[in-house]
């Protein structure tokens, strides 16, 4: 099922490259540009998730996380401001978690997926095509039928589905699968997108893309 | 050693000083009179025995009997003796040959006698003698009697005199230790009491040095030390103004900080996840183009922002050369730009302008004109008319722009003027404005010491006036 996201941002830009960013990986997006009309938003429809921008006009983004606790949706600050008040307020006011901006959209991702599973919301079985990812299990299937992965290529395959249709470096593959303390060299990645691509029949799906890394594409 | 201890030590041994020699040499000056009145008793008394033993020589001539003399001296001797009996008198008689005729002495006398030794007729020598623990006044003379040298020596006991003095060092002790402990007492408050307030000072002091700079020393004498607090006092606030300056300064700066930290990466966000976007994901003309517009939009605003920012620092530093120009020909010369600009929304500009030559820096207030009209040309929409009017009043010339356009509302109306300050963000946004703007024509006016105010009515305009300092005739301006 799509989760759908409300972004809460005054910037028209930034919202949009925000929407598209979710778009893009098939969570729903609406977006709105104050907080009165995020209320108005939230009172009229389920959210699984609030991106919530705290310099937004009418209703600043602290008061409205009052306003709209009793929803018990999950929030994510973001923010132009880095004070540590800043962090502290928004936490103590239930926020699950904190962007600065400028931030990058995998991180977002990355984000939005952490709270989603800290709240039970997490889609536990992934598809692609004839390919199934059970989380729980960690089992990957074509057709049904299990497929043979090692650990870091099945963690390099959820991270591909994860982050479907965008492209990911070499080293944020690195960062994802082998951990932010690995410092091998990134043909590693080549050799396991390789053996993948044989595995799973995934030779025209996942892409090279030139002078930037490889990407899951529909 | 502290102040007050010095005080109180030094004025305590100076106190002991004078107090005990003054005391020592009364006590000795009153020993020594008494001492010289015995003297002069005994001297006396000597003379006295010496005349009445004058009196009897010429019946003991007539006799010329030494047994006989001897018993008419003892006699008298014995008379005197008897007469003076309660005090401590002693008469001794001796012969030519040293010889004893009478003495009642109940001391032993010293067998040397240097009184006795140069002694001659119609003269008494006296001495202080310390016998058996006792002082003794021994006055001699000699008187002749019958061709006959006889020696009377009379003594007299002086001893209660020395004794007095003791009794008087012995009192003295006692009172001095008194005295000593009373003063060293009355002294230990003085001196506390003197030393007070510069402790509260100095205390005071501490207090300020670890940062309470609106500490204050409390004091109402107008002793020196009064002085001094007041004085220190004055220090202390004009130290606290300067510091609340400096930190209101600070935070001012901080602000600015924040703000334009804000402001700059709100089209980074934008410029960055658009370029993100379009380089990770696959190929879609629409979102494309979208995100190339932005980008460029965004970089446009950026561009903005940095000049707008170029013109603020350019105004912090205050070196401009000021000259008399006409305000009204300024305004002419840059109505064609103005019109360009206003042409696209459809927005025309009239103006209505007295002559007025003022001192004038032409660029920044070319910079002035170009961001209140640019100001009135965001709040107008189309077919709506910005007028430009200057005219002069009590002396002062006054520049008026004037919109039609949506207003500003009550609360914003104060914070206008604050760098970053949008009342609408969203359209400020839209049209590329970084709210640099007003700052910096607060800034130009306040160099041409000028104000600006705003009168504004919601969805029926705002005038901005930009009232310039009154004209001092010739030469007054120059700077």
């Amino acid at each position: 099922m799509t989760k759908k996201i409300l972004i809460v941002e005054d910037d028209i830009h930034i919202s949009k490259i925000i929407k598209m960013n979710l778009n893009i990986v098939n969570y729903a997006t609406t977006e709105v540009y104050d907080g009165l009309a995020a209320l108005e938003a939230v009172k009229r429809e389920k959210f699984d998730l609030i991106l919530l921008d705290v310099m937004i006009p009418l209703l600043d983004g602290f008061a409205l996380m009052e306003k709209i606790q009793p929803y018990r949706i999950p929030v994510i600050f973001l923010t132009a401001k880095n004070s540590v008040y800043d962090k502290v307020n928004g936490l103590k006011l239930g926020a699950d978690d904190y962007m600065v901006k400028p931030f990058e959209a995998i991180e977002l991702l990355a984000r939005i997926e952490t709270v989603l599973r800290r709240y039970g919301k997490e889609e536990r079985v992934m598809e692609f095509h004839n390919i199934q990812v059970d989380l729980d299990k960690r089992e990957a299937t074509i057709q049904g039928k299990p497929v043979e992965l090692t650990p870091k290529e099945y963690d390099l395959l959820v991270a591909l589905m994860k982050n479907k249709n965008i492209a990911l470096s070499r080293e944020q593959f690195i960062d994802k699968v082998w951990g932010g303390d690995y410092y091998g060299e990134t043909r590693t990645v080549d050799m396991h997108i390789k053996s993948l691509r044989k595995k799973l029949q995934l030779q025209d799906h996942i892409k090279t893309i030139y002078k930037i890394g490889y990407r899951l594409e529909d | 050693m502290k102040f007050w201890q010095k005080i109180y030590l030094f004025s305590f041994l100076v106190f002991v000083l004078i107090f005990n020699a003054a005391s020592i040499m009364v006590i000795e000056r009153s020993h020594n009179k008494m001492l010289g009145q015995e003297i002069n008793s005994a001297l006396s008394q000597n003379m006295s025995i010496h005349s009445s033993v004058d009196a009897i020589v010429p019946i003991l001539r007539i006799y010329d009997s030494i047994d006989y003399e001897k018993t008419v001296l003892t006699n008298i001797a014995n008379e005197f003796v008897n007469k003076n009996d309660d005090q401590r008198i002693y008469l001794e008689i001796m012969n030519e040959k040293d010889r004893t005729i009478f003495s009642n002495a109940d001391f032993k006398l010293p067998v040397h006698r240097e009184e006795l030794d140069k002694l001659s007729d119609d003269e008494i020598h006296y001495i202080l003698r310390d016998v058996d623990q006792r002082t003794i006044l021994f006055t001699s003379n000699i008187t002749d009697i019958n061709h006959k040298r006889y020696v009377f020596t009379y003594m007299k006991d002086v001893t209660p005199l020395y004794q007095d003095r003791v009794d008087q060092y012995r009192f003295f002790v006692k009172v001095d230790i008194a005295a000593c402990f009373l003063y060293m007492l009355i002294m230990f408050f003085v001196s506390r009491g003197l030393t007070k307030p510069i402790d509260r000072l100095n205390r005071t002091a501490q207090v300020i040095a670890q940062g309470g700079f609106s500490e204050r020393v409390r004091l109402k004498s107008k002793d020196e030390i009064g002085v001094l607090a007041r004085n220190f006092n004055d220090m202390a606030s004009v130290v606290e103004d300067k510091i609340n300056d400096l930190e209101r300064h600070n935070q001012e700066k901080q602000r600015f900080i924040n703000n334009f930290t804000h402001e700059l990466k709100t089209p980074l966000t934008s410029i960055i996840g658009y370029a993100n976007f379009l380089r990770t994901t696959k190929y879609n003309e629409e979102l494309f183009l979208d995100g190339v517009n932005v980008i460029y939009s965004e970089g446009k605003r950026l561009e903005s922002l940095s000049s707008k920012l170029m013109d603020l620092i350019l105004l912090q530093e205050d070196h401009f050369q000021m000259e008399e120009y006409d305000l009204r020909a300024i305004i002419a010369e840059i109505e064609p730009a103005l019109k360009m600009m206003t042409k696209k929304k459809q927005v025309a500009i009239v103006t209505d302008l007295e002559e007025g030559r003022l001192q004038l820096e032409k660029d920044l207030i070319k910079i002035l004109i170009f961001n209140l009209v640019d100001n009135a040309l965001k709040a107008s929409v189309e077919q709506q008319s910005i007028t430009l009017r200057t005219y002069w009043r009590d002396g002062r010339y006054i520049l008026e722009v004037i919109d039609q356009g949506i207003g500003i509302a009550e609360e914003h109306r104060d914070k206008i003027f604050e760098p970053f300050y949008m009342a609408d963000k969203a359209r400020t946004r839209n049209s590329n404005g970084a709210g640099l703007g007003l700052s910096i024509c607060q800034s130009v006016a306040s160099m041409h010491q000028a104000v600006i105010e705003v009168s504004s009515k919601e969805d029926q305009g705002t005038t901005f006036r930009v009232i310039f300092a009154q004209v001092i005739p010739k030469g007054g301006m120059n700077q």
